[in-house]
């Protein structure tokens, strides 16, 4: 128990010095002391373990959506859901049917990397290029995504590869260090290392000002297609742990997994103006919005129980953004009156 | 709300495009720069040669294009859409977008037969009730979203997500199957969206005058009146805006609620359109009405465009899916080709200037 509290603690300070980490962290609280008393199982081994393989592809999604977020303006890619669809039904379907076979665990999961980079660095390159916003170019995507899924797969069908079903739910992965639970720590390590590269610091610069990143002579094109291309990265391991999570193809879940994973992001404490948005924040964002509907499914609401979830994600989704914006304001007032500028 | 006395060059002077366009004096020269002024005409001479295009490949295509029922069913859906697509107008000549539409369309279709079949209220006190609660969600949008600056895809997306919860709910324990509620439609408003226009004797459904009306009465709002003015003049540089004493605050609530009260009027003509209730009757909005403001030539940064373009964008839009639907392409697959012309259109003329340009 100590180190989870020191991890609290450390968690506390950081979210301190971020404001915009203070709304998702005390609802982060709020929700997992919910937890202790509704359903105490999460916190035993088997429990941990499906808490993360449950919410690790809305954690790499959120994820996803960060860098592009950050890149801004209104940097927001509709496309994740049904992209992450389009590699899911790779997976399952379209390794077979290009003969490669999906017994290769490394196969498959460059596969998904890679499909996701390179429609990624393409979403990335036309609204560089051509100078679009965000949300067209993301929405022209999702459009034609979602339409191609549902063309090549007009049902919920097949089965995933055996291994990738196993991380998630052979007896073995029931403990705390669970094959979902390294895939996150790995995508961790990498953000980590992403988020104190040059790269990430020009993207931040020209989320924040395009035109100062431009005459600091950053290369805005190169940074706006890097940035999707890592989204891209995240997208293909969404995916996988998607595959793994269902345990088959469903062409329809994309729409709905857009929505959720940008309210993970929002409720994370990202600016959709550009420049401000942070992978701590996404992730605690993602826990957050994963443990509502968890929470929620311990009470017996019977048949409105979805749409008590909807309610509920919708109701959180506003309050934390009044929230957030309530508190970014106070802090905003305080350092006036310390006289800092700022 | 026209006020004779107030500048008329508030929305003008403060316009996105001006300002682009003087900063383009130092970039292009001759010709390039002529195309820059024109930008706003390209779209529209884009979007008619589109249109034109459109319809003589239905009429190729596509047998009985022309038939008297295939021309009243399109009237109908173009005005059903063109209905809706108002809100996302406005809201996009302020730099937002209303994602609550999809949701309110559903609430509203479902809330008025909820109304009306089981709770026995008079139709016409049912209507006013799911316009109050339109309004409501308007207002909630517009002021949170004016707080949030450039939050307003996620606000309405969390009130819209928890208002179809909530109806859901409230509605849940009545004659429920599958997400359809039944009752008797009242009569009144299943004349309304008939194709044929069934009692009202017009021969087309009498949703398109009502759309016919609300276009007019929105094109000269925006044109003539001073809130229509104070739109783009916040849109197109909130700064000079409030320098004008333009009430950001209001034009942003102004905004949203009439997105919200569009929404459910074309919600309630769906339910006399299809008969029963359906709690994602909304969905195809979320981006119908994305895709017919962004093809009209209104752009989403705010300032440019106009309620006109979104006309011609519906018509697109509809002759388009006719075309399509014509064509024996899936719904799906319409999606796609839908996909794939919002790209080359929008690349046409809602670029974004380079940021050397940009002031």
């Amino acid at each position: 128990m100590s180190s989870v509290r020191r991890f609290l603690a450390g968690l506390w300070r950081t979210s301190r010095r971020q404001m915009s980490l203070l709304t998702p962290f005390a609802l982060l609280v709020v929700l997992l002391i919910l937890c202790a008393i509704r359903s105490p199982i999460l916190f035993s081994g088997g429990g941990f373990s499906g808490l993360v393989g449950e919410s690790a592809p809305l954690i790499l999604a959120a994820l996803a959506l960060t860098p592009i977020a950050i890149a801004g303006p209104a940097g927001i890619d509709l496309a994740v859901g049904p992209l992450m669809n389009f590699i899911n039904i790779g997976i399952v379907i379209g390794l077979s049917q290009l003969g490669w076979g999906s017994t290769n665990p490394v196969l498959v999961v460059c596969f998904a990397i890679g499909v996701g980079v390179l429609i990624g660095i393409f979403q990335g390159a036309v609204i560089a290029l051509l100078r679009l916003q965000t949300v067209i170019v993301t929405l022209a995507g999702y459009l034609i995504l979602a339409g191609l899924n549902l063309v090549w797969l007009s049902e919920p069908s097949g089965t995933a590869p055996t291994w990738l079903y196993d991380w998630l739910w052979s007896p073995q992965a029931q403990q705390v260090f669970s094959p979902a639970l390294f895939v996150l720590l790995g995508a961790f390590v990498l953000w980590a290392l992403l988020a104190r590269s040059t790269f990430f610091r020009n993207l931040r610069l020209m989320g924040s000002d395009e035109r100062t990143a431009y005459t600091s002579g950053v290369r805005l094109v190169a940074t706006r297609i890097g940035a999707h291309a890592v989204a891209g990265v995240y997208v293909g391991l969404a995916a996988v742990m998607y595959t793994a999570l269902i345990g088959s193809a469903d062409p329809k879940a994309g729409a709905a997994f857009t929505l959720t994973a940008v309210t993970a992001l929002v409720l994370g404490g990202a600016s959709l103006s550009g420049g401000r948005a942070s992978g701590i924040g996404a992730v605690l964002g993602a826990v957050d919005v994963w443990l509502i509907s968890y929470i929620l499914t311990t009470f017996r609401f019977g048949m409105a129980a979805s749409y008590v979830v909807q309610l509920a994600t919708g109701v959180v989704l506003v309050v934390a953004l009044v929230a957030g914006g309530l508190l970014t304001d106070l802090a905003r007032r305080r350092r006036r009156m310390r006289g800092q500028t700022g | 709300m026209a006020k004779s006395s107030t500048p008329n060059g508030i929305g003008r002077s403060a316009s996105a495009s001006d300002v682009n366009a003087e900063a383009s004096e130092f970039g292009r020269t001759g010709l390039r720069r002529r195309m820059a002024t024109l930008a706003p005409q390209r779209s529209l001479i884009l979007g008619v040669a589109l249109l034109i295009a459109l319809v003589v490949a239905g009429s190729v295509l596509v047998p009985g294009f022309f038939s008297v029922n295939a021309v009243r069913s399109m009237l109908l859906s173009a005005s059903l859409l063109g209905i809706v697509a108002l809100g996302q107008t406005l809201c996009a000549l302020i730099g937002g977008l209303d994602l609550s539409i999809p949701f309110v369309v559903g609430a509203a279709n479902v809330s008025l037969l909820y109304l009306t079949a089981n709770r026995g209220i008079p139709s016409g006190i049912a209507v006013l009730i799911v316009i109050g609660i339109a309004v409501i969600v308007g207002v909630i949008n517009g002021l949170i979203s004016h707080r949030q600056q450039g939050q307003s895809l996620v606000v309405t997306l969390g009130t819209g997500t928890a208002l179809l919860g909530l109806t859901q709910i409230i509605t849940t324990n009545s004659i429920y199957s599958g997400g359809t509620i039944r009752g008797t439609v009242p009569g009144w408003i299943t004349a309304i969206a008939t194709p044929d226009g069934g009692r009202s004797g017009f021969g087309f459904a009498p949703s398109v005058l009502v759309w016919l009306v609300i276009a007019v009465v929105a094109v000269l709002l925006l044109s003539r009146t001073w809130t229509g003015r104070a739109i783009y003049a916040q849109g197109g540089n909130p700064v000079a805006a409030r320098r004008a004493l333009i009430s950001e605050r209001g034009i942003w609530v102004t905004t949203f609620t009439i997105s919200a009260v569009m929404a459910a009027i074309a919600g309630m003509f769906l339910l006399g359109f299809s008969g029963s209730a359906f709690y994602d009757i909304g969905q195809p909005y979320l981006f119908t009405t994305v895709a017919a403001v962004l093809i009209g030539g209104t752009t989403l940064i705010g300032g440019r465009g106009g309620y006109a373009q979104t006309v011609l964008g519906v018509a697109i839009l509809t002759v388009l899916t006719v075309v399509l639907v014509g064509l024996n392409l899936s719904p799906a697959a319409q999606e796609m080709v839908l996909g794939m012309v919002l790209i080359p259109l929008v690349a046409a003329y809602a670029r974004l200037p380079h940021p050397r340009l940009r002031v």
